[in-house]
């Protein structure tokens, strides 16, 4: 072996060789901070008091000057209400509604939408939404804020919040009498959960738009008036008019969060009217716990994580923030014991109506949309918050493992003259064929990387996720006479069945390997931080799953003992998608179901996995929610590579050389093997 | 060489008995001279009020410039020589409660916003340029009278400025500021083009005294509501419009005009006490160096009324065509004539706001 060729003198600069012998531990290291920097977050060092950035807002600067005038009106529209209700079972009362909009003054519109469900053959629903507007009296149409409350009939499964309603009605009774509106108001009764509020926004902002037939599931249709662009949204949801206490919800679609002006200053003005207001608020009995700072905080924190990481709005607030419109939901909960009842029945609501009324003039009062406050943030604490700043580091250092690996390997990949080495070891062994010994083989012609079959491999792997994604939406699947949730489970699994047997049927070129961990690598790096930035929650719980298998994959054979490899191979198993997805659900019906047997639980988590894909798939197409989107089109594909990588089949270098060196008819290989021939005369 | 050396000698002696002649100059000034420099000059009255900021939640300051506009009028100074810049239109904001109307109080006893109010410079055109040419007497060609400051050699002139201000600026609208050396120049100018006598220069805003740090021209008393480094703060809120009424030294400064009239005797010196540290929670500073008069022997309203130094006289007085012989040869022929008094009534109703 010639002193040149020698691979024990390596040409590599020494930052490589250091980290070459240390990267296990640089990325243990890595990952261990990430995790210690989040659990480090919920410490009160690492935290921040919540503030109000936007003066404009002034919240509590105005006395309220709604009496208990509007609370005899909730009360008396209630039990209107209750009434209709009765005639109503299943339907919503729109005359009602209108006609008590009409009566106090607001220019009253219905608004008709279709839903056409994608599976299901094509079956149709069709639902109705009431809105009133209260025209600014003194400016121009230009920019308005909306009050909603969604209206569940009386059949519905959900909790019974019809009372919200009449609070809405009431407080539009009181607002129509004040002159001091800057901007539009529009009172909103949805129905259909939130669809009802998908349909409204998509006709708000896209009416005029002519939906393509075929691709569109849900047909807003258009509105009879609109109000201008849309600064601020309250949704309200009012189980009874005697409260116990509010709970705020922020979280809405793809995890995207109101400003947190927004949340402030109803945290402000339900404090100033004695509301128990809050992030998550437990009933009064809960609230009493011995738990530490640090506890509690770090629960705070990890049940808003949960709920974001799914993407799915936790009311019907959450649809605003695609639109660029600051909405949250105060939740109102029914109060359980009338004996600790201090006031009257009769004005019971009145508290709840002045927070409204204080809310919706500090809204009033904004000159431009939330934009001084944080739109990235953790609420740790309902007065403290970690802002994206000081979350990112942690994210960051768990994917700065893939790109520290990604560099390493990188620096160190096969080089032509190791290729040649291991050629002639392999032929030196295996064949007593008559090739060139490797000390005459001329290097004249450098050592290509098989760049294009791993790229092919890589647009093969994205292939099938993009499959999951359109697939089971195709007319042929839809008229398969099959549930929603079969129909894509099905298809799922067998595009991942198709991607685990992918690594046994397509075998790399020599070089090829180790090429296709570094693109893995880069690929996976940028979609955590992609993910990350968009919904920190998801980005991190991946990340914080994954990044251990991504430390520890090797594709050498040299260093590794074998059953480190083979647990590693069950590794990336258990860390496929489905599974994981179902391992989620599995853990969730246990905790919900703690009574049944394991086995039942096991299929109920099944069948309910199932669902879960399924209402992702229809999420994503009607709502837009990305979760499907990524657990089918970035980490399945990113699994198939990473499964790749865990099995490494190499092939043998001594049939390689022989596919290579016969000039006539080639074994059957596909056609991504073709193009990456070893050049060598 | 002899001579040369005498020579230096003399111009030596002749220097320090030059020097010590001056200084005993100072010290034996003629006391009618010394009366003089203390006395008004002024011959009219002017102001240039002034609020650079916008938005529903800066109201404060619009009914801080109006109180002020309707104190010096109500001192005398007429319309047209008071200049009223007010960036933005409160009384028209469609979030007040009270549709045209401005207050200062939430008592809401005075709207300050009434009948005759003339705003010169209103909404947009309040731009620190604006500003500038105004001070300057550089305005464009066809720019309105009532938008010229038109004052002469004689004039007293009172600047107030209020707004959102910051270590050496004062912002204008929400996108531009005017720095001190801006301004200080702006008042150089004034002086060298003799557009004032005296000039009393008096800003609410924080930071209140960075603004007049730069200034070097003479006859300049300047104060201001809050030392570099401090906040001023606002008086109260009015919760039924749901916005601050007025800022703390504005109040108090008008708390003491309220009690002036036409002929007080109140002076300016007191007027620089309005607002000590305990009411005002900011360092209200002062700046007399330039300033040649001793502020308490100033009438107070030497800067806001339009009291010149006037001598009534019941006699009957001759006044003699350049070219004619005086008729009136022998005064005793005349025919005798009731001596008259003059009562002055109060320019403003004060007494119905009690």
């Amino acid at each position: 072996m010639g002193l040149l060729s020698d691979p024990s003198i390596s040409t590599q600069s020494k930052l490589v060789d250091g980290l070459a012998r240390h990267v296990r531990k640089v990325c243990l290291v890595l990952y261990v901070a990430g995790v210690v920097w989040f659990f480090c977050l919920a410490l009160p060092e690492f935290n921040h008091g919540t503030y109000l950035s936007e003066n404009a807002l002034s919240p509590g600067l105005v006395y309220p000057e709604i009496r208990v005038d509007a609370n005899r009106l909730a009360i008396q529209l209630l039990e209107e209400l209750h009434r209709e209700r009765t005639n109503h079972v299943s339907t919503t009362p729109h005359a009602w509604i209108a006609a008590k909009m009409n009566e106090f003054g607001l220019e009253t519109h219905t608004h008709n939408y279709t839903l056409r469900y994608p599976f299901g053959g094509g079956k149709e629903y069709h639902g109705k939404n009431v809105y009133g507007i209260l025209r600014a009296p003194r400016i121009a149409s230009t920019e308005g804020i909306v009050f909603t409350a969604p209206y569940r009939a009386a059949s519905s499964v959900h909790t019974d919040i019809s009372p919200s309603v009449p609070l809405l009605l009431a407080f539009a009774d009181f607002a129509r009498r004040k002159n001091y509106w800057a901007k539009d108001l529009i009172f909103l009764v949805t129905e259909q959960e939130q669809l009802g509020m998908q349909a409204w926004l998509e006709a708000y902002h896209d009416g005029d738009r002519v939906p393509d037939a075929n691709r569109t599931y849900l047909r807003p249709g258009n509105l009879p008036a609109r109000a201008g662009s849309l600064q601020a949204a309250l949704n309200i949801e009012v189980q009874d008019l005697e409260i116990d206490y509010v709970d705020v919800r922020i979280e809405g679609l793809n995890g995207k969060l109101p400003n947190l002006d927004m949340f402030n200053l109803v945290q402000r003005i339900m404090a100033r009217e004695g509301i128990a207001s809050g992030y998550k608020q437990a009933p009064r009995k809960k609230r009493r716990h011995s738990q530490s700072v640090y506890e509690q905080n770090l629960r705070g924190m990890l049940s808003m994580l949960a709920s974001q990481a799914s993407g799915v709005p936790t009311g019907n607030h959450g649809l605003f923030h695609r639109y660029r419109i600051d909405a949250l939901t105060i939740a109102a909960a029914r109060r359980q014991t009338h004996a600790t009842l201090k006031g009257n029945p009769g004005s019971a609501a009145v508290p709840l109506l002045k927070a409204i009324e204080g809310i919706s003039r500090s809204l009033n009062n904004l000159l431009e949309r939330f934009h001084q406050s944080f739109f990235f943030y953790v609420i740790v604490n309902n007065d403290r918050y970690i802002s994206i700043g000081d979350y990112m580091p942690a994210l960051v250092a768990l994917v700065a493992c893939a790109f520290v690996k990604a560099y390493l390997k990188w620096a160190t990949l096969p080089s032509a003259s190791e290729m040649e080495a291991a050629a002639a070891a392999a032929s030196a062994a295996g064949s007593e064929s008559e090739l060139p010994s490797p000390g005459e083989a001329e290097p004249d012609e450098p050592f290509d990387l098989p760049y294009g079959s791993v790229l092919i491999y890589l647009v093969a792997t994205l292939a099938i996720g993009y499959l999951c994604n359109v697939l089971p939406l195709q007319q042929y699947f839809l008229e398969i006479p099959m549930g929603a949730a079969p129909l894509t489970t099905s298809v799922l699994s067998f595009l991942s069945l198709i991607g685990f047997i992918l690594p046994f049927v397509v075998v790399l070129p020599p070089g090829g390997l180790e090429l296709l961990h570094v693109a893995f690598l880069l690929i996976y790096g940028c979609a955590m931080i992609a993910i990350g930035l968009l919904n920190f929650a998801l980005g991190f719980f991946v990340a914080v799953l994954t990044v251990p298998l991504v430390i520890s994959l090797e594709t050498s054979e040299e260093n590794t003992k074998s059953s480190f490899r083979n647990s590693i191979r069950l590794l990336t198993l258990i860390l496929n998608p489905m599974m994981i997805v179902y391992v989620i659900v599995l853990a969730m019906t246990f905790y919900q179901f703690p009574e049944l047997p394991m086995q039942k639980i096991m299929l109920r988590a099944a069948t309910a996995a199932m669902d879960a894909s399924a209402y992702g798939l229809i999420d994503s197409v009607i709502y837009g929610n990305f979760l499907y989107f990524v657990v089918s089109t970035v980490l399945l594909p990113l699994w198939i590579l990473c499964w790749t990588l865990a099995l490494s089949k190499r092939r043998d270098y001594a049939d390689y050389l022989d596919f290579d060196e016969a000039p006539s008819p080639q074994p059957p290989a596909p056609p991504a093997q073709r193009q990456a021939k070893l050049k060598r005369n | 060489m002899k001579n040369m050396y005498g020579k230096l000698l003399w111009l030596l002696v002749i220097f320090v008995a030059k020097c010590l002649a001056d200084g005993q100059d100072t010290s034996v000034l003629p006391e009618g001279y010394v009366d003089a420099a203390q006395r008004s000059t002024h011959t009219n009255n002017w102001a240039v009020l002034v609020d650079a900021s916008r938005f529903w939640f800066n109201y404060r300051h619009v009914a801080n410039v109006l109180s002020i506009y309707r104190s010096v009028k109500r001192l005398g100074i007429p319309d047209s020589q008071i200049i009223l810049m007010i960036a933005d239109d409160m009384a028209c904001n469609a979030r007040n409660p009270r549709p045209g109307q401005v207050y200062n109080n939430a008592n809401q006893h005075i709207n300050v916003y009434g009948d005759d109010v003339e705003v010169d410079y209103r909404g947009y055109e309040v731009t620190v340029e604006n500003f500038v040419r105004l001070l300057t007497g550089r305005t464009q060609n066809g720019t309105a009278r009532s938008k010229k400051l038109l004052s002469d050699a004689g004039s007293n002139v009172l600047i107030y400025l209020t707004g959102h201000g910051g270590d050496g600026f004062l912002k204008f609208q929400d996108s531009e500021e005017i720095t001190s050396q801006e301004l200080a120049d702006g008042i150089q100018q004034m002086w060298e083009k003799k557009r004032y006598n005296e000039l009393f220069f008096m800003v609410d805003t924080c930071q209140a005294a960075s603004l007049y740090e730069k200034f070097t021209s003479p006859n300049v008393l300047a104060v201001a509501s809050s030392l570099v480094g401090e906040d001023s703060l606002s008086h109260h809120v009015d919760p039924s419009i749901g916005v601050y009424m007025i800022d703390r030294y504005t109040y108090y400064a008008l708390e003491f005009l309220e009690k002036v009239q036409p002929f007080s005797k109140r002076t300016i010196g007191e007027f620089l006490q309005v607002c000590p540290k305990r009411v005002c929670i900011s360092t209200v500073g002062v700046r007399k160096d330039l300033y040649r008069r001793d502020p308490h022997k100033v009438p107070i309203t030497d800067f806001f009324g339009a009291i010149r130094p006037t001598r009534v006289s019941t006699d009957r007085i001759n006044v003699t065509m350049a070219n004619e012989d005086d008729f009136v040869t022998n005064e005793k022929e005349l025919p005798f004539k009731k001596p008259f008094k003059i009562v002055l009534e109060s320019q403003f109703p004060s007494e119905f706001f009690k």
